[in-house]
């Protein structure tokens, strides 16, 4: 059974080699070079480092440009090119009636087929996570920003694929239409994706707590539709962190809401709470807004503090582990559910 | 002796219409049988729920004792060939034959060589370029190359044209007599089966309106005519009967000869036989009853 379902995804898998194959060949060349490059013009810059990155960056644009979508997107296509067809254009053209009376059980013909494909879409998607992290390495380095390109290095990608893979298995199996197959995984995919992101990641481990003074924050004010001007600001954590929230707090710890903020401003900065009168836009700011904007944030960091919130970057790993772990046991559910549909209910 | 296929209460449930119902029917091993209804009769769904395709809803179903698909050693006895014969487009004639002794423990890989020099395939041709008599020959290839004990095919030859249609027959015939396999096959013309069948079983609307041995089945029915009379014939059963003023025509079953002189007695044809069955369900049908009665 190994040997068919290597005979029927033969194309397939070859057709990835090679690609993957191409890619690898192009970013060891260029990766190369770019890590000469970073060594020559950024590892030891004493002066103007802002223009050797700058210049650093320059270089190969085309692949910085690419491979970032490229990683992106490349679970979502395994999901809709790999998992979707392969149980739904059996059951479509109805090669299923075929392939289910040899002398061989329907569960072993599954398994058989989503062990070989799933392992084939899993390998293509961490040597192309691979290369595509030893070729960002420099940049990233660069860049600073690790959980900028959190979902697109190391681990991540392939928990992607593999949760990817078998829900396009599940779905086709389910729908047994190949194209709606297709457009199901990848709209599953791209929800199960931004849910991730928005509203699971941020809460995988207690963020870190940290109060600073509004000094260190970038600072400003607001006044939305009319509403009292209110202040702003956002801080950052240490470098290489992930900020999650920046609220203000007072002396005795509890967050500030926005009219209490208003009203501070109404109270201590009268020249910012009444905006000069005129069409926006036109009206040139006072000569001393600059002074006034200066007195009042100085006033509102003796009142008030910045409360910001963080992941820390030494919990980079630990989010990818976590991350790569939840994809995959979501993908092997799915696959335990295709194999529950296929044996139980198909029929 | 062990039925070939054997149902009991059988029943297919597809959201809330019956695709079958009360099923019941046993085939004897070493015949050809003929499967013949209309379309929409439930024989692709007899079919699938014999190799395991399908679950039954109600009522059970054996394939030479063992229940249908419960392992591989109940898959590797009997052969299917799926209506339209279905076929793996982009593999070559060569990867068919290759996956068929992959997949069965019993494979004849001598036979499955032979069919295909026979045949005139290529085979590293494509299934998908082949034409539908090409392909319906590499399946049933597939299925015999397995060395079932029973052959079950579901409208093998729907699809083809008069020319590919006796072709594949004469493949069929040719395998019956070299390997003494029993075969089942279902088609929605009478014709086709005539010319094959030994073993007969008309499915109307999800159930089994008659079966049995041809010659049987033709010697225990007649066409009788005779002057109007609106008592029926005793002893017989009463399968079609259709009056002018005078005359009454009626096809009977009946195990005994009729001796009665006033009728006159003619044989049927295997064709008269079938299309009576057929014409008696419809009449049957809850639906259309009130209004036929009224006309009788």
């Amino acid at each position: 059974m190994i040997r068919l379902a290597w005979l029927q995804s033969r194309t397939r898998t070859l057709l990835g080699a090679a690609a993957v194959a191409a890619l690898a060949a192009a970013a060891a060349v260029t990766g190369i070079r770019l890590s000469s490059l970073y060594d020559r013009l950024v590892a030891d810059c004493r002066t103007n480092c802002g223009l050797a990155t700058a210049r650093f960056l320059s270089h190969d644009q085309f692949l910085q440009n690419a491979l970032n979508p490229l990683i992106q997107a490349l679970p979502a296509l395994l999901g809709m090119f790999w998992g979707a067809p392969l149980l739904a254009r059996e059951l479509e053209t109805g090669t299923y009636r075929l392939a289910w009376t040899q002398s061989v059980s329907r569960s072993r013909w599954l398994l058989t087929k989503l062990g070989v494909n799933g392992l084939a879409a899993v390998l293509l998607a961490g040597l192309v996570t691979l290369t595509v992290t030893w070729w960002y390495r420099a940049s990233d380095l660069v860049a600073t920003d690790q959980y900028a390109v959190f979902d697109r290095r190391d681990l991540a990608p392939v928990g992607y694929a593999l949760f990817a893979f078998a829900v396009g298995a599940l779905l086709g199996a389910v729908l047994r239409r190949t194209l709606p197959a297709m457009a199901a995984t990848l709209g599953l995919y791209v929800v199960a994706r931004v849910a991730t992101t928005l509203w699971v990641r941020p809460h995988l481990l207690p963020p870190v707590r940290t109060v600073t003074s509004l000094l260190h924050a970038q600072f400003g004010f607001v006044a939305e539709n009319g509403s009292p001007v209110t202040m702003v600001a956002t801080g950052s954590g240490p470098p290489g962190a992930w900020t999650l929230s920046s609220s203000f707090v007072t002396a005795s710890g509890h967050v500030a809401g926005s009219a209490e903020l208003a009203g501070f401003v109404h109270r201590h900065c009268a020249a910012i709470a009444t905006p000069p009168s005129g069409p926006p836009g036109n009206a040139l700011p006072p000569a001393n807004a600059a002074a006034e904007f200066d007195a009042c944030r100085r006033h509102a960091a003796q009142t008030f503090h910045l409360l910001v919130t963080y992941q820390p970057a030494s919990r980079y790993w630990t989010f990818q582990w976590i991350e790569t772990g939840i994809f995959a046991a979501l993908g092997l559910l799915a696959a335990a559910g295709c194999y529950w549909w296929v044996t139980r209910r198909t029929g | 002796m062990t039925a070939a296929l054997e149902a009991v209460g059988l029943g297919k449930r597809y959201g809330r219409r019956w695709g079958l119902r009360g099923c019941t029917l046993a085939v004897p091993s070493g015949r050809v049988v003929g499967l013949v209804g209309p379309n929409g009769a439930g024989k692709t769904t007899l079919l699938h729920l014999a190799v395991g395709l399908l679950q039954p809803s109600e009522g059970s179903i054996a394939v030479l004792g063992d229940a249908p698909a419960s392992g591989p050693a109940a898959l590797a006895r009997f052969g299917f060939l799926a209506q339209d014969s279905p076929t793996y487009p982009r593999l070559t004639v060569a990867d068919h034959l290759r996956m068929g002794a992959w997949l069965n423990p019993s494979w004849d890989e001598a036979f499955a060589a032979r069919r295909i020099r026979e045949l005139g395939l290529d085979p590293r041709q494509r299934a998908g370029t082949l034409s539908g008599g090409q392909r319906a020959q590499l399946a049933l290839t597939l299925a015999v190359a397995k060395r079932p004990e029973v052959l079950l095919l579901d409208e093998p030859v729907a699809s083809l044209d008069p020319l590919a249609r006796r072709e594949f027959l004469q493949t069929l015939m040719e395998v019956v007599a070299a390997h003494g396999v029993t075969v089942v096959l279902s088609s929605h013309l009478i014709a086709d089966l005539e010319r094959v069948c030994d073993y007969l079983a008309v499915l109307v609307a999800g159930r089994v309106a008659v079966s049995g041995d041809v010659d049987a089945l033709i010697a225990s029915h007649h066409r009788l005519v005779g002057p109007r009379r609106d008592r029926l014939p005793a002893n017989q059963q009463v399968i079609e009967a259709s009056y002018t003023d005078r005359q009454s025509t009626m096809l009977v079953r009946s195990h005994d000869p009729v001796l009665d002189p006033v009728w006159s007695v003619a044989p049927v044809t295997l064709d008269d036989l079938v299309l009576a069955y057929l014409r008696q369900a419809r009449d049957d049908a809850p639906a259309s009853s009130p209004a036929l009665a009224v006309a009788r």
